[in-house]
C-alpha cells in the first residue's frame, strides 16, 4: 500500500512492528478450513468462530510448531472463539483501547491472505460505524484482505492489537474491535469456573 | 523525533479537523455524496452527485439537516456549489494547493467521517488536454459516497475536492484553486458563468503533408458541423466545414478540448480561433458568450 514509504522511514519501522506482530499471529487449522488466530495467552489464542469451527484444531506457531487446540467457547453471533492449547513460551499479543482508535490512524493487518503465512498489509481506519444501520460498531479499515486473513489481528503502529480481521465488505476490512473481544474473553473466563 | 505512532496520529488529527467542514449531501436517490463547507453558505459537491430540479438536504457533522439550492454548476471539473443558510459552523481551512508534490501523503475524507488514505500520483491529469493544471490523480480508493468531499493533506488542510466523475480511469481530485475559483464566481456574480461559443464540431484527422506544412503537432482537429446564428462563433465568421486547430493558444484535437478551454472565467473574452479554411491558416478573434442557465 501506497503510504508505507513514509513510515518506512522513521523508526520504529513498520518491519520493526511486523515482526512484533507475527510472534503472536498463529496458523488454525480445522478439517472445516482455517484461518489466522491471536496468540491470547500463554495457551489461550482467539479467533473468528467461522474459523475454529471443529472442537480440536491444529495451531501453527510462529516459531513452525505445531500443538493441538481445544475449542473452550465459540459465539457464532459474535463470530468469536477462544481455544486452549498446552502452554507456549511466546509473549501474548499487547492490546490497545479500541475505543480510542480514531479514522484516518495507520493500522497493519497480519494474516495468511490466500495461505501467504504472516503476510502485513497496511492502510487507515476508514470508519467506526456499524456495517448495517442499527448494528454493532465495527473498524472499518482502508486495508487489503483475503480468505486466511480472518481471526487475525489488526493492529495500531505500536504493535498493540485493535481488533479482529473478520470480514471483507466492499473492498474494506471490517475488524471486530478489540474491547468486544476483551469482554468475550472475559466472559468465556467467567462461564468457565 | 518522529516516529511511525506520530505520523498516524497526525493522519487522524488531519481526518478529525477536516471532518468539521464536511457534510453529507443527499442530491440523489439512495447514496448520499459528500460535500464541504467553503465559506460561509456556500457548500461545494461533486456535479454528477446532485441531480437536476431536486430538492438537497445536507447532514452536518452535528446530525442537524440543512435544506440547500444548486448555486452553480460547472460540469467541466464536475464541481457543483451549494448555498444554503448562513449558519455558525467552520469553513474548511483550504491550503494553497500549489505546495502538493507527486508522492504527498493525502487523504479523502467522506461524511461520516470516513477516510481513506493514500499519495498524490500525478499533478496534471490529461497533460493539458483535460481541464489543464485543475486536476491532480490521487492512488486512493474513493469509496462509494466520498465523491464531493475534501482531499486533505496531514495537516488537514483542504486541497481538493474528490470524484469519480471526472475521470473514467483515474482517480481524481479538483484543485481548491479551482474550485475557489468557482465559489468566487458564484460569490460575485451569482451564479457560475458557462462558456459559450455556439459551434457544433467532431474531430477530423489532418492529412500528413498539411502538418508538416504548418508545423502541427497534434493529428487530429475539430471540424466545424453547425454554427449556432446570433452565436458568438457566427458573429465571428466562423463557418462550417471550418477545421478549429487551436483557441487561445491550446491545440484542440477532440471535441473535449474545446470544452476543457472554455473555462467560466473567459466569459466575456476575447479569444482567438486558429483555423484551417480550405487548407490554409487564418485568425479569427472570437468574444465568449455565455450559455443560457438552466438549474
Amino acid at each position: 500500500m501506497s503510504v508505507l514509504s513514509a513510515p518506512e522511514a522513521s523508526p520504529p519501522h513498520l518491519a520493526w512492528i511486523a515482526e512484533r506482530l507475527r510472534q503472536v499471529t498463529v496458523e488454525i487449522h480445522t478439517e472445516a478450513g482455517g484461518g489466522a488466530g491471536i496468540l491470547w495467552a500463554a495457551d489461550l489464542v482467539v479467533t473468528n468462530a467461522h474459523v475454529a469451527r471443529d472442537l480440536w484444531a491444529r495451531v501453527g506457531l510462529a516459531d513452525d510448531r505445531h500443538v493441538e487446540a481445544r475449542l473452550v467457547i465459540a459465539d457464532r453471533r459474535a463470530d468469536l472463539a477462544l481455544l486452549r492449547m498446552p502452554r507456549s513460551g511466546a509473549p501474548p499479543a499487547e492490546l490497545a483501547d479500541s475505543d480510542a482508535l480514531r479514522v484516518g490512524a495507520l493500522v497493519v493487518a497480519l494474516g495468511h491472505p490466500l495461505g501467504l503465512r504472516r503476510t502485513l498489509t497496511a492502510g487507515v481506519v476508514h470508519a467506526l460505524a456499524p456495517a448495517r444501520p442499527g448494528g454493532r460498531r465495527w473498524i472499518h479499515a482502508d486495508v487489503r484482505l483475503a480468505p486466511g486473513n480472518s481471526g487475525g489481528p489488526l493492529a495500531d503502529t505500536a504493535g498493540r492489537v485493535v481488533g479482529i480481521n473478520t470480514m471483507i465488505a466492499g473492498g474494506l476490512a471490517l475488524a471486530i474491535p478489540i474491547n468486544d473481544v476483551r469482554r468475550f474473553v472475559a466472559s468465556a473466563a467467567a462461564g468457565a469456573t | 523525533m518522529t516516529t511511525v505512532m506520530d505520523l498516524s496520529n497526525a493522519l487522524a488529527g488531519a481526518v478529525e479537523r477536516a471532518s468539521g467542514a464536511v457534510l453529507a449531501v443527499h442530491g440523489r436517490p439512495r447514496l448520499p455524496s459528500t460535500g464541504v463547507r467553503w465559506r460561509a453558505g456556500l457548500v461545494v459537491t461533486a456535479n454528477h452527485t446532485v441531480e437536476a430540479d431536486r430538492e438537497v438536504t445536507l447532514t452536518g457533522p452535528d446530525g442537524r439537516t440543512l435544506s440547500a439550492q444548486v448555486a452553480g454548476r460547472d460540469p467541466r471539473l464536475d464541481i457543483a456549489v451549494l448555498r444554503t443558510d448562513a449558519e455558525s459552523a467552520p469553513a474548511a481551512d483550504v491550503a494553497d494547493d500549489g505546495e502538493l508534490r507527486i508522492g504527498h501523503l493525502v487523504l479523502a475524507v467522506g461524511a461520516g467521517p470516513r477516510a481513506s488514505a493514500g499519495i498524490v500520483s500525478a499533478l496534471d491529469v490529461g497533460g493539458g488536454r483535460q481541464a489543464s493544471g485543475e486536476i491532480v490523480a490521487v492512488d486512493l480508493t474513493l469509496y462509494p459516497g466520498f465523491s464531493g468531499g475534501p482531499l486533505v493533506d496531514v495537516r488537514g488542510r483542504v486541497v481538493g475536492i474528490t470524484t469519480s466523475g471526472a475521470s473514467r480511469h483515474l482517480q481524481c481530485a479538483v484543485r481548491a484553486s479551482a474550485v475557489s475559483r468557482l465559489v468566487d464566481h458564484v460569490v460575485q456574480g451569482g451564479r457560475i458563468p458557462r462558456a459559450y461559443l455556439g459551434v457544433g464540431t467532431q474531430a477530423v484527422v489532418l492529412p500528413d503533408a498539411l502538418r508538416d506544412r504548418l508545423h502541427l503537432a497534434q493529428r487530429t482537429a475539430v471540424i466545424a458541423v453547425n454554427v449556432k446564428p446570433d452565436s458568438p462563433a457566427a458573429a465571428a465568421g466562423l463557418i462550417i466545414g471550418d477545421v478549429i486547430v487551436s483557441v487561445a493558444g491550446h491545440a484542440i484535437a477532440e471535441p473535449e478540448d474545446l470544452m476543457a478551454v472554455l473555462r467560466p472565467d473567459r466569459v466575456g473574452r476575447a479569444v482567438t480561433l486558429s483555423i484551417l479554411r480550405g487548407g490554409e491558416p487564418r485568425d479569427l478573434e472570437v468574444i465568449v458568450g455565455e450559455r443560457p442557465q438552466r438549474a
